[in-house]
């Protein structure tokens, strides 16, 4: 591959986006569709005791109504495997778990009879805050090296501090959905889901139906952000139902229910202690997280410290982590799932260092760059963020900046403030099979593993295979997402880009010498259509596979199988790790009277290996910020200790970020590639993107008014 | 307040009873582009309407009468029954702007309008705006300043975006930002879409 910048090409779905032509899963029209509608349970534990249909059923236009009896609960999975999410089930384990579901001729009719089914229950009680947890932390064991105790007794300056990341929803656009269709005892399954395979997998093995039965089409999700990462317990119902009437069954999730099904980011406790030797340099750290889980949950505790214990090179660690059990549906991944909550509380706690000593905090940070992984001893294959450090400081104008808070004023009388913070983020990758058609008709067709949810999967993909064919790029079609034209792997972790781009390139190669042998040393003019067509060759086809560094023959058959395969968990490959690198610098304006806090600048400069696509790499990176501000500033999910569930489960009361609440976000990129990461040198953006923001934004505030606030989300009230 | 101009623009207005199923969104979809004449092969009208009311208004040009049900919100009227799935559904409470069309040139939230209240309206919607393949100048401006990820929202934020500029509220960065906030994306491409509207603006002078 080339090493000069990939050009700027526009998103190569956006002519579709734009006039509305873009097929989301709910908006693919099927003849005699039926709609369905679920009943939430209104407590917030227990058990139905009975279901009265009667009512809904009376309802013009509904045809059925759904209970547990209907959906059978499926043998158990292989030994060691996860057990799938159940159905409809008696037993009530949070608020909002649906009950049953109403299947009608109309949308309106599954609406009133969803309304009309009466639901009785026994009552339990549940605990839902994480104050009110009934049960003892149940600990996991964490990342520790070096004697963590023995340094912070030496270390001369020490800083001690507990930090709080509150419950958050993922909240895409697109509302969940599932469109069921049988046809020839076939299965297909149209929704919006970055994990095709898993939710293939799961449906047949609910169903009770071969695996080879059921086809996944997801070509373009309304925003992912880790919600669609885990398959949801009402896919299989609409599934179902449509077995039992036998005509296609859609559901579209309302947004209130969404709340209650859908996972979520836990609230989490971070007790941080750091201690630096006499020359300033961080010799000890000690990193405690306490983590909300439901009553079964398998969401680890122990992946806050993936960050912490690598970023800095500090050499005695000691990490603890575990569980609060509470009554609601279970927490799981949601962008930069760990990541984002450790970096806030783990860069806050390095600012306030900094500032004990008598340090810049950029300065700091630069002085404790490191060429290996503490926590493995392994080579850290491409640490550019003091790079990101220097440049973000240059372009914000970081110089002269008071050590001293409470002293930069903006023109208008405003308290300002700038802060930093940095972030890093594992560089993974899954194997993936491809294959490529070039036609003598022009068209040319891609074919692998991959799901686009917005990040611009198809658009890097795109850029390879028009940098490495001579091909018509108006006529190239990208297929991913969809079972039935390559093996899918679920796309979450930054590792979209690794794990589709190398294996493009390698497609475009593989075609390229295909012709080139078909042509045998023979001029033939034109491109590679026009060639083919002289030559009188309909089409070149050829398959291409590839897996991560340190994987085999047997990842490949995992991925086959639709399982997991991913390699650089962390960062950690048999003989290196490898990271995305991202620093953040945030200018903070808080009104003096109000308190109101403004952010009207924002200067990020990101490490993410190869540069594939410039144009939504930095969409990316400026969604991400905005995600981080809207965590550091406003959204919090509310849990209801009186009925279970969430309290704020609508996005008039859970407030993410709007458009006047965003200025200025300046991105730029190393741009270096790793090629010990992937033959692409690509690391990943879309996660780390988020890292460090939050905590370079609580650091400006901290820097405007001489106030650490530890808690997010930052409000006026904390400040006042 | 003026017309819009896409609505005035719309083709001749030929009037038929057009009964569309929801086996008919394939067929309908296209035919309600802007300017086409309306080709909906007649379906039987859904079982389970209840209260059926006869609705005669103007969609993209076009114009329609079809049965509908009196709970319908216009934003499923347009989707399950119409086949124009641009219109999209984020929230059904008027919190997120996904469906926002407009209704005689101003924009409103499709999910808070009943579809029976649209009778004698013109609507246009995210399918209506450009014509054919040219693309209209904010749609344009939206490609060339990435300003959207997942797309979702992309219809909702272009037809509030046409508004801002045709209402004048486009001539700075904090008054689009301002007008725009109704519409949230959650994939955060606020930077762009500031760009695209401030762009579209300028271009139309």
């Amino acid at each position: 591959m080339s090493r000069q910048p990939f050009p700027d090409l526009a998103r190569i779905d956006a002519f579709d986006k734009v006039q509305g032509k873009t097929k989301y899963s709910s908006d693919v029209p099927f003849p005699d569709l039926l709609h369905a509608m679920t009943v939430p349970a209104t407590i917030g534990k227990g058990m139905v005791t009975s279901i009265d249909v009667e009512h809904a059923l009376a309802v013009p236009g509904v045809v059925r109504v759904l209970t547990p009896h209907d959906t059978p609960p499926p043998p158990p999975g292989p030994q060691g495997s996860p057990p799938p999410p159940p159905m409809l089930v008696h037993a009530i384990a949070y608020r909002g778990q649906p009950v049953a579901l109403v299947v009608a001729e109309t949308l309106e009719a599954a609406i009133e009879g969803a309304e009309a089914v009466r639901v009785s229950y026994a009552l339990e009680p549940f605990a839902v805050r994480f104050e009110d947890a009934d049960a003892g932390r149940e600990d996991t064991e964490s990342p520790t090296f070096g004697d963590a105790d023995a340094a912070f007794a030496t270390a001369t300056t020490r800083i001690e501090a507990i930090y709080t990341t509150t419950a958050n929803h993922h909240n895409p656009m697109e509302l969940l959905s599932t469109t069921a269709v049988w046809a020839g005892g076939r299965l297909t399954i149209y929704e919006g889901t970055q994990g095709s395979n898993g939710l293939k997998n799961t449906v047949a093995q609910l169903l009770q139906i071969d695996r080879s039965m059921v086809d996944v089409i997801s070509p373009q999700i309304g925003g992912g952000f880790g919600q669609r990462g885990e398959v949801p317990r009402h896919t299989a119902v609409v599934a179902q139902a449509a077995r039992l009437l036998r005509r296609p069954v859609k559901l579209v999730m309302p947004r209130n229910q969404i709340f209650h099904n859908s996972r979520f980011r836990p609230h989490v406790q971070h007790a941080i202690k750091l201690g630096a030797d006499a020359n300033g340099k961080m010799i000890s750290a000690h990193y405690d997280c306490l983590q909300q889980n439901s009553r079964r949950g398998r969401y680890r505790s122990d992946w806050y410290h993936a960050g912490p214990c690598k970023v800095y090179g500090i050499e005695n660690y000691r990490g603890t982590s575990g569980d609060l059990r509470l009554d609601t549906h279970g927490p799981a991944q949601m962008r930069a799932p760990y990541e984002h909550p450790s970096a806030f509380a783990f860069e806050s706690a390095v600012d306030e260092l900094a500032f004990a000593l008598g340090r810049d905090p950029v300065e700091f940070r630069l002085a404790h760059d490191t060429k290996i992984d503490a926590s493995t001893g392994k080579r850290l294959t491409s640490r550019h963020l003091n790079e990101c450090l220097t440049r973000g400081a240059e372009q914000f104008g970081w110089t002269g900046r008071p050590v001293q808070p409470g002293t930069l004023k903006a023109a208008d009388g405003t308290m300002a403030g700038w802060g930093v913070g940095a972030g890093v983020y594992q560089a993974a990758m899954h194997p993936a099979i491809a294959t490529l058609r070039v036609s003598a008709n022009g068209v040319t067709r891609y074919a692998s593993a991959g799901h686009e949810m917005g990040q611009g999967m198809r658009t890097a993909i795109a850029q390879v295979l028009i940098a490495g064919l001579r091909i018509d790029p108006a006529r190239l079609t990208i297929l991913i997402g969809d079972t039935t034209v390559a093996p899918q792997h679920s796309t979450a972790g930054s590792w979209g880009t690794a794990s589709s781009v190398p294996v493009a390139v390698a497609a475009a190669e593989k075609m390229t010498a295909a012709l080139a042998e078909l042509l045998d040393g023979r001029k033939v003019a034109g491109n590679m259509h026009e060639q083919l067509a002289r030559l009188r060759r309909p089409f070149i086809e050829i398959e291409v596979s590839m897996v991560a560094p340190g994987q085999g023959p047997e990842h490949l058959e995992r991925l086959k199988t639709g399982g997991m395969a991913i390699a650089g968990l962390h960062g950690t490959y048999p003989d290196f790790t490898a990271l995305s690198y991202i620093a953040h610098f945030v200018e903070v304006h808080v009104e003096p009277h109000t308190r109101r806090i403004r952010v009207p600048r924002v200067v990020s400069v990101a490490d993410c290996g190869r540069v594939i696509s410039p144009r939504t790499a930095r969409s990316q990176v400026q969604g991400g910020v905005v995600w981080a501000l809207g965590a550091a500033l406003r959204e919090i999910s509310e849990t209801d200790p009186r009925y279970g569930g969430w309290l704020n489960a609508d996005i008039a009361e859970y407030h993410v970020s709007v458009n006047a609440d965003i200025g200025k976000i300046d991105v730029s990129f190393i741009d270096e590639p790793d090629f010990d990461a992937n033959s692409a040198g690509v690391k990943g953006i879309g996660e780390i993107a988020m890292v460090g923001a939050a905590a370079a934004l609580a650091n400006g505030v901290f820097h405007a008014t001489g106030r650490r606030l530890r808690t997010l989300p930052i409000r006026v009230e904390h400040l006042i | 307040m003026t017309d819009s101009p896409e609505c005035a623009a719309g083709g001749i207005a030929v009037t038929r009873r057009v009964v569309l199923g929801a086996g008919a969104s394939a067929v309908a979809g296209p035919a309600l582009l802007k300017g086409h004449h309306v080709h909906a092969q007649p379906v039987p009208t859904p079982s389970g309407i209840e209260n059926p009311l006869l609705l005669s208004f103007t969609v993209n040009g076009s114009s329609l009468e079809l049965d509908i049900d009196a709970r319908a919100s216009l934003l499923d009227v347009l989707r399950e029954r119409l086949g124009l799935t641009g219109t999209k559904k984020g929230c059904d409470h008027g919190q997120c702007g996904a469906c926002t069309v407009h209704i005689d040139g101003r924009t409103r939230l499709s999910c808070l309008t009943l579809a029976a209240k649209m009778n004698g309206r013109q609507l246009t919607t995210i399918e209506g705006l450009s014509d054919g393949d040219t693309l209209h100048p904010m749609q344009t401006a939206f490609v060339d300043h990435d300003a959207l990820q997942c797309g979702y929202c992309t219809p909702g934020q272009i037809m509030s975006a046409v508004a801002c500029v045709r209402q004048g509220y486009a001539s700075s960065p904090e008054s689009i930002r301002d007008f725009m906030s109704g519409n949230i994306c959650r994939c955060g491409a606020y930077v762009g879409i500031v760009a695209a509207v401030a762009a579209a603006n300028s271009s139309e002078g």
